[in-house]
């Protein structure tokens, strides 16, 4: 169903959502926000738990990063006895550094359900058309959107050359060593693959200026102000529900 | 020059007048000076060595050299009488249509109809009629209609070739320009495009680049060959070339239509058709019409019958130890859904195996499943892991330079010198020698697949091979070494999977193919039996090889 959201108003709904992610420096908050589009996306859009799940890793690696620099660097000294005392997770920078953790899995989320649920082509599209981006940045912006999925075809392509070189299959998930080794090949087809896009799109005539007709734009529909009125108003209600109970 | 060159005509349009192109840092021309015209309604094939600089002269063509893509452009090109350089690449897209050698380069991988709708978009048509032509070059194709809202990404080399074909079809430029359009396509789909870029539009000019011939040759009106040097070696009606220089086409490894190997043979026995063949239809038409006399038959049947056996595989069907076995497996690309459903298959010590089927039919998802690299989902794979040599070989390439690549492929216990004398004699039997400080990156699409065949095959570590799709951008020399080195293995006691759309290549070499089709495999067997069955052929998408009419020609003027 996400998938039928006009990209703008899922946009602008997800800036937004962030924003509140920024201001709401509360943990019950962060938590909503996670369990709210985690639940989007698997009723909604019907994307396996398990897909879910594996998205929030990179973002609680991150997240991981806030809890322990405020557990380790804000009781400095007193750390240890707190450690002795077994009483950290009850401390003022355990429960900062667990929001702080909380909102960068949060703030992931809904970026990763924007990019999970909307077409690249249709969104650089509802740029051009409805905020006038011009083609030439509107399809480079488009290139990079699109290089997200095609690199990690060539690093699985990649791997697989490698593993045969190595005469063992890859492993479902490569070892650190195996990803470094593997950023600078994927680079280098980063940068073929821009230079390819380029020569594709102006062998086709995509020019700097000139008009252009644009199909398949995504319409404004009915569904979407509804979509828009019932996230405002999610939103609204847990705001209130915090500001009414105060943690 | 064979034929009266039409260059300097007015009505050229397209028209290269000592046109040299240099890439920056090197100091000889990639090609050139070379000067041709092809006019409205031409159909003119390129042909030359790989490596030669026959991409890189269309690259010239619209300006994306050096306005793109550096490099220095020497002499005048023009198009419909006007310099190219008078507008940008991206103008000259309602002149010319171009189908680039990699598909990549022709999608910018956006979903189906929008990568074909994309050129309409930029000339500003009313979207109504974008919608028409959208629909009207998805039919002309062949493309099915639940492909609209697929990412052009998502869709195997040989599909994507064929969206690239829309693609460019459906801009109705009055120049197109194909590089290499059929090299990942089933016979079935290269026929079509075969016949799409010459019969759809009398008025429209082709300039094409292709290896695979029969099939195309027939419906082109000029050839233009460019030896190694990059300067053009002769140019007239296909007939005549193909006659006059086969010896030397020959030696330079250049392609030519199967007849025209047996026209050089029949020649020697003083028995060629008076007009030079084209397809082996005609010269057995032109054997029939002559009435070959007792006396000649017999001598006409030798000659075929020499040229039809060497096109045949040489030894029968192995029956030595499976290296490795797929039982019940279902095979899906690493980390992709599931495209073959119970798979039962093996590959036997000293045999070379063909796997065969239609664009998206999953043979290099079977071919990596069967090699190892890629696990079944269901099922089991039994055997040692094989080398794969992969569609897009970039993939392959590890080291900074051509020497290092092949080097980091030889055992590590031989020492750096013995190593690095032993990668310059495998590069200079290779035909890459001279190319042994270059990246393999910089190299043409001919020159990475060799380099990419040419490591793998160097080492013996492995004991067997999965080849996907080796001969695509090869010229004859190359696929001669190909054929050579596959034949090498196999006696050696290894054996060879090859992934292939070249039914003649497969007949050739594969005593065993597999037929690969509506989600498993359809039928296995020896590759001559399946080969000959049409109904079979027809199911799994493919066509007969090319020397089909030979072999029927053989049984029908059998004494009896």
């Amino acid at each position: 169903m996400l998938k039928t959201i006009n990209p703008l108003v899922k946009l602008a709904l997800c800036l937004g959502w962030i924003a509140a992610c920024v201001a709401i420096f509360d943990a019950r908050f962060q938590l909503a926000t996670i369990l709210t589009v985690a639940l989007s996306l698997i009723l909604l859009d019907r994307i396996r738990p398990l897909v879910v799940v594996g998205l929030m890793v990179p973002f609680a690696l991150f997240g991981f990063g806030f809890l322990t620099t405020n557990l380790l660097f804000r009781e400095e000294a007193d750390f240890a006895r707190h450690v002795a005392e077994q009483t950290v997770f009850a401390s003022p920078a355990f429960s900062a550094g667990l929001t702080l953790f909380l909102r960068a899995i949060a703030i992931g989320m809904v970026s990763a359900s924007f990019a999970l649920t909307t077409d690249p082509g249709a969104f650089v599209r509802a740029l051009m058309a409805y905020c006038r981006l011009s083609p030439r940045v509107g399809y480079a912006l488009f290139s990079v959107l699109q290089l997200v999925p095609d690199l990690a075809a060539e690093a699985r392509q990649v791997r697989l050359a490698r593993a045969m070189k190595r005469g063992r299959p890859p492993r479902r998930i490569p070892g650190p060593g195996e990803a470094a080794g593997l950023l600078i090949p994927v680079l280098a087809f980063a940068i073929r693959r821009a230079g390819r896009a380029a020569i594709a799109m102006e062998a086709r005539g995509l020019r700097v200026a000139g008009a252009r007709t644009l199909t398949h734009v995504p319409p404004f529909r009915a569904r979407d102000f509804a979509f828009a009125l019932a996230v405002v108003a999610l939103l609204s209600a847990l705001v209130a529900l915090l500001l009414s109970n105060p943690a | 020059m064979l034929d009266a060159p039409r260059t300097r005509e007015k009505e050229a349009t397209a028209a290269f007048d000592q046109v040299a192109v240099s890439y920056p840092y090197e100091k000889d021309p990639a090609v050139g000076p070379v000067s041709l015209a092809v006019r409205a309604g031409e159909r003119v094939l390129l042909l030359g060595p790989s490596g030669c600089g026959k991409s890189t002269l269309l690259l010239a063509l619209t300006g994306l050299i050096p306005k793109t893509i550096p490099g220095e452009v020497a002499g005048t090109i023009r198009l419909s009488g006007e310099p190219v350089d008078s507008r940008d690449p991206a103008g000259w897209a309602d002149h010319v249509a171009h189908f680039f050698q990699d598909a990549d380069q022709t999608l910018c991988g956006m979903r189906v109809e929008d990568e074909i709708a994309f050129a309409l978009e930029n000339r500003a048509l009313p979207e109504a009629e974008i919608a028409t032509r959208v629909t009207a070059a998805m039919r002309l194709v062949g493309l099915p209609e639940d492909w609209r809202t697929r990412r052009t990404m998502t869709l195997s080399g040989g599909e994507k070739q064929l969206v690239a074909l829309a693609a460019t079809l459906v801009q109705e430029a009055p120049l197109f320009v194909a590089d290499e359009p059929t090299a990942h396509l089933a016979p079935e789909a290269a026929s079509r495009l075969h016949r799409l870029l010459v019969d759809t539009d009398p008025e429209r000019a082709v300039l094409i680049v292709d290896h695979r011939l029969d099939g195309l040759i027939t419906s082109v009106d000029r050839v233009i060959m460019l030896g190694g040097d990059g300067r053009i070696l002769a140019e007239g009606p296909p007939r005549a070339v193909f006659r006059q220089m086969q010896a030397e086409l020959a030696e330079r490894g250049i392609w030519m239509p199967l007849a025209s190997g047996l026209d050089a043979e029949l020649a020697k026995a003083g028995i060629a058709p008076e007009m030079a063949p084209l397809t082996l239809d005609e010269i057995f038409s032109a054997l029939d019409a002559r009435k070959v006399g007792p006396e000649q038959l017999p001598k006409a049947r030798a000659v075929v019958s020499a040229f039809v056996d060497r096109r045949l595989p040489a030894q029968p069907v192995s029956s030595r130890e499976a290296l490795a076995r797929l039982e019940d497996a279902d095979c899906a690309p690493f980390m992709g859904p599931v495209v073959l459903h119970g798979v039962t298959m093996e590959i036997r010590a000293g045999e070379v195996l063909g796997i065969l089927g239609r664009n998206g039919a999953g043979k290099s998802t079977l071919a990596a499943c069967l090699a190892g690299v890629s696990r079944p989902k269901r099922g089991r794979r039994t055997g040692p892991l094989g080398g794969i040599a992969f569609q897009k070989p970039e993939s392959q390439f590890t080291e900074g330079s051509v020497l290092d690549e092949l080097m980091a492929a030889l055992p590590r216990l031989a020492g750096k010198e013995e190593k690095e004398a032993q990668a310059q004699a495998i590069l200079a039997r290779w035909g890459l020698a001279e190319l042994s400080r270059r990246h393999p990156y910089e190299l043409s699409q001919g020159q990475k697949r060799r380099l990419a065949l040419a490591a793998l095959t160097a080492t013996d570590r492995w004991p067997f091979l999965v080849l996907d799709e080796p001969l695509a951008g090869l010229d004859a020399r190359g696929a001669a070494q190909v054929e050579a080195d596959i034949e090498r293995l196999r006696q050696a006691g290894r054996a060879v999977a090859l992934v292939t759309h070249d039914m003649d290549f497969a007949l050739k070499l594969c005593g065993r193919s597999v037929l690969v089709a509506e989600g498993g495999i359809l039928v296995e067997g020896p590759t001559r039996e399946l080969l000959a069955d049409g109904d079979l052929l027809a199911r799994a998408g493919l066509q007969p090889p090319s020397i089909m009419p030979a072999l029927r020609w053989l049984e029908r003027t059998a004494p009896c």
